[in-house]
């Protein structure tokens, strides 16, 4: 098998295409800014007829040629994604195959925006988000990752070879190197290298997204649940209760999260127990704050209340003990036959640090907003009721707080993400031959001067998903405050 | 036109046109549509005159405003006529030159007077600035013109006041500054938007006679934008109402409200209460329907679906021009004016009985309400302070009556309100609901029966509803929380009649509040208070939030269910225009006190309490035949952390000359009693009193 070149054959007359869409883009663009600082903004004038003259002269056309060229790109862009499915294996070269390879990613975020578009005035927020290009630009981002990891992780589909099968012969190969020893059946191309081990950088790379997509979500939910569980009664109560959360919130904050990770991912620590115990409390919290909802929505109906009770903490504690008694840890009391999983010890260490360092900033904020909803009329309402005051922070207020408190979710997993790769990138939380892309941007940075797409690849794919993440909040914060 | 024309600095004479606004559009543009805010809008503004412009909210009366301003925002454009300012064209000036009119032959006062001034900066240097960067005129100079201008404004200590920060300020002191800001330039254009709906009535009384006052002697021609027919007929000369995006009737002030020639402008005034007006025999009229959107507005007359003289094939088949009606330079729009029989009395088909009164429901017995509050001192050790909220308050409520609860802000009656529901308790004295004493015992100690008993209708229609609840969600969850109906299907059952009972469609169960209008949400509110077949409800300035043609249809369903129910009303609120209307009883309270109560007649007419006679004057009535005595109150509402000491309404009271010595000052007077049950809180002797003249009088005519 040849080599692969990064854009191949067709290459040779898409590529010059492309780099004049974006010249002119950045020409006309120039042109705009540099026009307006000339002269002044002339405003719009209505003229007798009713109809309004648009900006004239110069700027008109400036405005004109950006807009041309901004499609000019954007069509170029597409051909590259579009083109290798009409032609033949290599023809685009490397990016015409990633982009084959991604096939069921395309289908399903072209079926997710074609659905949620056409549905958007009757899908509240989310259906908003689609109003705002900056919204769904960090939408496809996001989702673009989501799907890449559900069919990776879960399918095995995207990934072109095992992410921990090393090949011989292929260390350190640059992209578009073909398999040294080319069986049948096996995909003939690295196609983004291999990294030190002989690995397939591209492979590491789609299978990573699936332990990033799994776990900053769920740990930052729980950093979440802790935060608001305890940020609802400290608003909402004030007063002495409010001063020692606040306090211990703060103190937390002013710990330096690194050497607060390193204290609690080191073994010595792991050993004495204290992530384990740790992880004992937070983990209540879930439940504790479950029930205390649904306590007070069926409080009215006993019957109910009782049998969603019993169920929430049957299957809750279940799951709560499976989860903290851990094999090999000072916490290990649960018998294994009971155990559903174990989950690995590592995973529950990042989990414990990621809620700690999350809980208390997400606390100062819902103590915030619960403040301030706290004097609403239908609070109040709901007090001259006789309702709990559990109910009303968590049904009158909590459901109100919510727009802000999901831009900041999205915020806080592109925080985790970070969190992730940086626990990984210093060898601490997961096992190091893990693919997630903090532990694969750590092992390829040693040999980053002479090969560095072992280590940039998965940094360009953390880059992007964070990115993703801002934007969509960004988007977010944008939409929901036109309601 | 004259030279005028060429020279804008030149003085304009009496009765020259200021403001010329011609066949003015102005539209809103989103990314997708252009919606059209103001559409054909035609107004003069004379030199010296004051003109009115009256609507709902949503008219685009605001909007003309920020038009003649230029001040529309990214979005909003004017699309089309003009706006001349002394017969110079706003619309095309240089901003150059608009920024110079702005600042000094323009100027503009908004509702919020915070708004207007800078929280970091003292008043004198705010003032000050105005003519040193418009007139170039030195410090010293400007700052006696300030002093000036601050005299002007009737603020007391004139150089205290200078030396102030605005947050020093109470509320009607910080709107008097603003004025004196747009006073510093000599503007010949005064922009009033809304200037007083902050401020309490008896301070808005003074902020208006201000207004007028000063309009007179600087000669300031006024544009005053108001929702308040009451205000408007008080400050202005002529007037323009507003429908939906159009001026649908334009002319001489007397005109319009005796002779209006358009349906929308006659059936706004049926819906308003004037004295004259009674719930049993002249009831008001609600104006069916709801405001269009201004995307929904309907084809030819904007007012067609919700007039009483709509033609099909007439008035939605073309638009509707303005039309020339006898007058004084008096147009409406409509173009059945001279068919409508407009002296045909409006068609009141249902009589109403007035509902028995009852037996005694609630019985307040020397309630007392005390709140510390300790300003925090440096190391915590500040002095705890007492807020003497409610005074020994005594009366008590039948079942079936209306007995409204009168004041202004800081009278205790919200605290009164608290009490009774339970989310406060009393220091002292107690609250006999049905003979269960109740004044104690807070909410969550109450058995569900109490709770459900007393509820409560807030005032903020936007605020009252959880916006993340369904309607119906939010009534079933009323009915559960009292323990109503059997079971879930019950309790729908329950809530869908509840929807009837408020006159709401039943598919409003499954909407979100914010797909419901300020009218429709206050519905809601009142079903969720009669869920638990409430004895007493507390409402709490229901709508005084809402438009006017939306209060009327409010109010009377307010009433409505309270006659079927045989509800205990408690009403509270400071528009003595609709307490008259409504209220069996009316308890007047100021700082604490009940100065006065009684039945309503016996309120409205002498011998007064002498702070109720001062806010029957202060409240604006839109009837050009009442006659009304002017009494302008001194001053603000004491705060209540330091009440004076005797009468609490010594400080401001006009009549405490006529008490011999100073026992005004000196002792708490007490309840005198005239008509049986009226009571005033007052040391006048009998003699004063019988010789007090009535405030409103009504012109037979
Ligand atoms: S034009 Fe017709 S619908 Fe409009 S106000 Fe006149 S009578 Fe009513
Ligand atoms: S007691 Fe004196 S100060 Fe008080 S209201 Fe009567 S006359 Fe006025």
């Amino acid at each position: 098998m040849e080599p692969l070149s990064w854009t191949g054959a067709w290459g040779v007359w898409l590529n010059p295409l492309l780099g004049l869409a974006v010249a002119g883009l950045v020409a006309a663009s120039l042109l705009s800014v540099a026009l307006s600082l000339l002269s002044a903004p002339v405003r719009r004038q209505s003229l007798p007829d009713g109809t309004l003259a648009a900006r004239d002269g110069l700027h008109g056309m400036a405005d004109m040629a950006g807009r041309a060229f901004l499609w000019l790109t954007a069509l170029v862009l597409a051909l590259y994604l579009l083109l290798p499915f009409a032609l033949p294996y290599g023809a685009l070269g490397i990016v015409g195959e990633l982009s084959r390879r991604l096939l069921p990613v395309w289908i399903a975020l072209g079926a997710t925006f074609g659905l949620s578009i056409v549905f958007k005035r009757r899908l509240g927020l989310y259906g908003k988000l689609f109003d705002s290009t900056i919204g769904m630009a960090g939408f496809a981002l996001v989702v673009f990752w989501v799907f890449t990891a559900i069919f990776a992780g879960l399918f095995d589909m995207i990934a072109t070879h095992d992410p921990l099968t090393a090949l011989s012969g292929m260390k350190n190969k640059v992209p578009g190197t073909p398999l040294a020893m080319g069986d049948d059946g096996v995909y003939p191309h690295y196609l983004l290298g291999g990294d030190n081990l002989a690995r397939d950088v591209f492979s590491r790379m789609v299978h990573g997204s699936w332990i990033v997509v799994q776990i900053a979500p769920l740990a930052t939910i729980f950093a979440f649940l802790v935060g608001i569980t305890l940020g609802l009664p400290a608003g909402f109560y004030a007063g002495r209760l409010d001063t020692v959360l606040s306090f211990l919130a703060n103190l937390i904050l002013a710990f330096p999260v690194i050497l607060l990770f390193y204290l609690l991912v080191t073994p010595e620590m792991v050993q004495t127990g204290v992530p384990a115990y740790m992880a004992m409390v937070l983990f209540l919290f879930p439940i504790a704050f479950f029930a205390v909802l649904l306590n007070a929505r069926l409080s009215p109906r006993p019957v109910l209340r009782l049998v969603v009770l019993a169920a929430l903490f049957i299957l809750g504690g279940w799951l709560y003990l499976s989860m903290v008694s851990q094999d090999g840890t000072p916490v290990d009391f649960w018998p294994d036959a009971l155990d559903l999983f174990d989950v690995p010890g590592g995973i529950l260490v990042v989990f414990v640090s990621v809620v700690f360092v999350n809980a208390p900033t997400v606390f100062r904020i819902v103590r915030g907003l619960t403040m301030d909803i706290k004097t609403r009329d239908y609070v109040a309402a709901a007090q001259t009721r006789g309702e709990s005051p559990w109910y009303i922070m968590l049904w009158e207020i909590l459901p109100n707080a919510r727009g802000p408190l999901i831009v900041d979710f999205c915020l806080r997993i592109g925080y985790t993400t970070i969190l992730l790769g940086t626990l990984g990138f210093f060898g601490l939380g997961l096992p190091p031959d893990s693919p997630d892309w903090g532990s694969t941007i750590n092992l390829g940075r040693r040999l980053l001067s002479i090969y560095p797409h072992a280590a940039m690849v998965p940094a360009l794919a953390l880059l992007s998903l964070v990115l993703g993440l801002n934007l969509l909040a960004d988007g977010l914060r944008e939409e929901s405050l036109k309601d | 036109m004259t030279d005028t024309a060429t020279d804008p600095a030149l003085e304009v004479a009496p009765g020259e046109p200021i403001l010329e606004i011609r066949n003015l559009s102005i539209s809103f543009f989103t990314r997708t549509r252009e919606i059209p805010a103001v559409m054909d809008f035609s107004a003069t503004v004379r030199a010296g005159e004051a003109l009115g412009l009256v609507g709902e909210s949503g008219c685009g009366k605001s909007t003309v405003a920020l038009g003649v301003m230029q001040d529309l925002g990214v979005n909003g454009r004017i699309t089309g006529g003009s706006i001349k300012f002394r017969g110079e064209e706003l619309t095309t000036m240089s901003p150059a030159r608009l920024r110079e009119i702005r600042g000094r032959d323009i100027a503009m006062i908004y509702q919020e007077p915070m708004a207007s001034l800078n929280p970091a900066l003292k008043v004198d240097r705010q003032l000050m600035e105005v003519p040193m960067i418009h007139e170039g005129i030195s410090a010293d100079e400007a700052r006696a013109r300030a002093l000036e201008v601050v005299r002007d404004v009737r603020l007391p200590d004139p150089e205290r006041i200078l030396d102030a920060y605005p947050h020093q300020l109470s509320g009607g002191q910080q709107q008097r500054i603003v004025i004196a800001m747009a006073l510093m330039s000599k503007p010949a254009l005064l922009i009033l938007d809304e200037p007083t709906t902050a401020l309490d009535v008896t301070v808005e009384a003074a902020v208006i006679d201000l207004v007028r006052e000063l309009g007179e002697k600087y000669g300031t021609s006024m544009l005053f934008i108001s929702h308040n027919l009451g205000l408007v007929l008080e400050t202005c000369d002529r007037i323009a109402v507003m429908y939906s995006g159009e001026a649908v009737e334009r002319g001489r002030i007397g005109e319009v409200f005796d002779e209006m020639r358009h349906p929308y402008t006659q059936a706004l005034f049926r819906a308003i209460p004037l004295p004259g007006a009674d719930k049993a025999t002249r009831p008001l009229i609600a104006i069916p329907g709801n405001f269009p959107l201004p995307d929904e507005r309907p084809p030819g007359c904007n007012f067609g679906p919700r007039c009483d003289y709509f033609q099909k094939g007439r008035c939605d088949a073309q638009s509707i021009p303005m039309i020339e009606v006898p007058g004084d330079a008096h147009e409406a729009r409509c173009i059945r004016t001279d068919e409508i029989d407009w002296d045909a009395p409006p068609d009141i088909s249902d009589h109403r009985e007035s509902p028995e009164i009852g037996e005694v429901v609630l019985k307040v017995d020397g309630l007392q309400k005390y709140y510390e509050v300790s300003r925090p001192g440096l190391l915590g050790g500040g002095e705890a302070q007492v807020v003497k909220a409610n005074e020994t308050l005594s009366f008590e409520a039948h079942e079936s009556e209306t007995l409204a609860i009168v004041g202004e802000s800081g009278c205790g009656k919200s605290t009164l309100a608290k009490v009774l529901m339970g989310l406060e308790t009393a220091t002292a004295g107690g609250v006999e609901l049905d003979g269960r004493a109740v004044g104690d015992v807070p909410i969550e100690k109450r058995d569900t029966r109490t709770v459900a008993d007393v509820q409560m209708v807030f005032q903020n229609p936007f605020d009252t509803l959880n916006p993340s609840m369904t309607v119906g969600r939010q009534i079933i969850r009323a009915l559960e929380i009292f323990g109503v109906g059997a079971g879930p299907r019950d309790r729908k059952k329950r809530m869908l009649e509840l929807l009837d009972l408020v006159k709401l469609p039943r598919e409003f169960a499954t909407r979100m509040p914010r797909q419901l209008s300020g009218g429709q949400k206050q519905r809601v509110g009142i079903a969720r208070a009669f869920a638990g077949g409430a004895r007493i409800v507390v409402a709490d300035e229901p709508v005084s939030a809402l438009d006017v043609s939306v209060q009327a249809a409010v109010t009377d369903l307010l009433m409505e269910i309270q006659r079927e129910q045989k509800t205990t009303l408690l009403f509270i609120s400071h528009d003595l225009s609709i307490v008259r209307y409504l209220a069996d009883r009316v308890m007047v309270m100021y700082l604490g006190h009940v100065v006065e109560i009684g039945a309503a007649r016996d309120v409205f007419a002498p011998p007064y309490h002498p702070y109720t006679e001062a806010l029957l004057s202060a409240v604006p009535v839109a009837d050009t035949h009442v006659e009304k005595k002017h009494i302008v109150l001194e001053g603000d509402v004491p705060s209540a952390m330091n009440p004076p000491s005797g009468c609490p309404f010594q400080t401001r009271c006009r009549w405490k000359s006529r008490v011999p010595g100073d026992l005004c000052e000196r002792e708490v007077p007490p309840m005198v009693s005239f008509a049986p049950g009226h009571q005033v809180k007052c040391h006048l002797s009998p003699e004063e009193f019988a010789s007090m003249e009535p405030v409103i009088t009504l012109a037979e005519n």
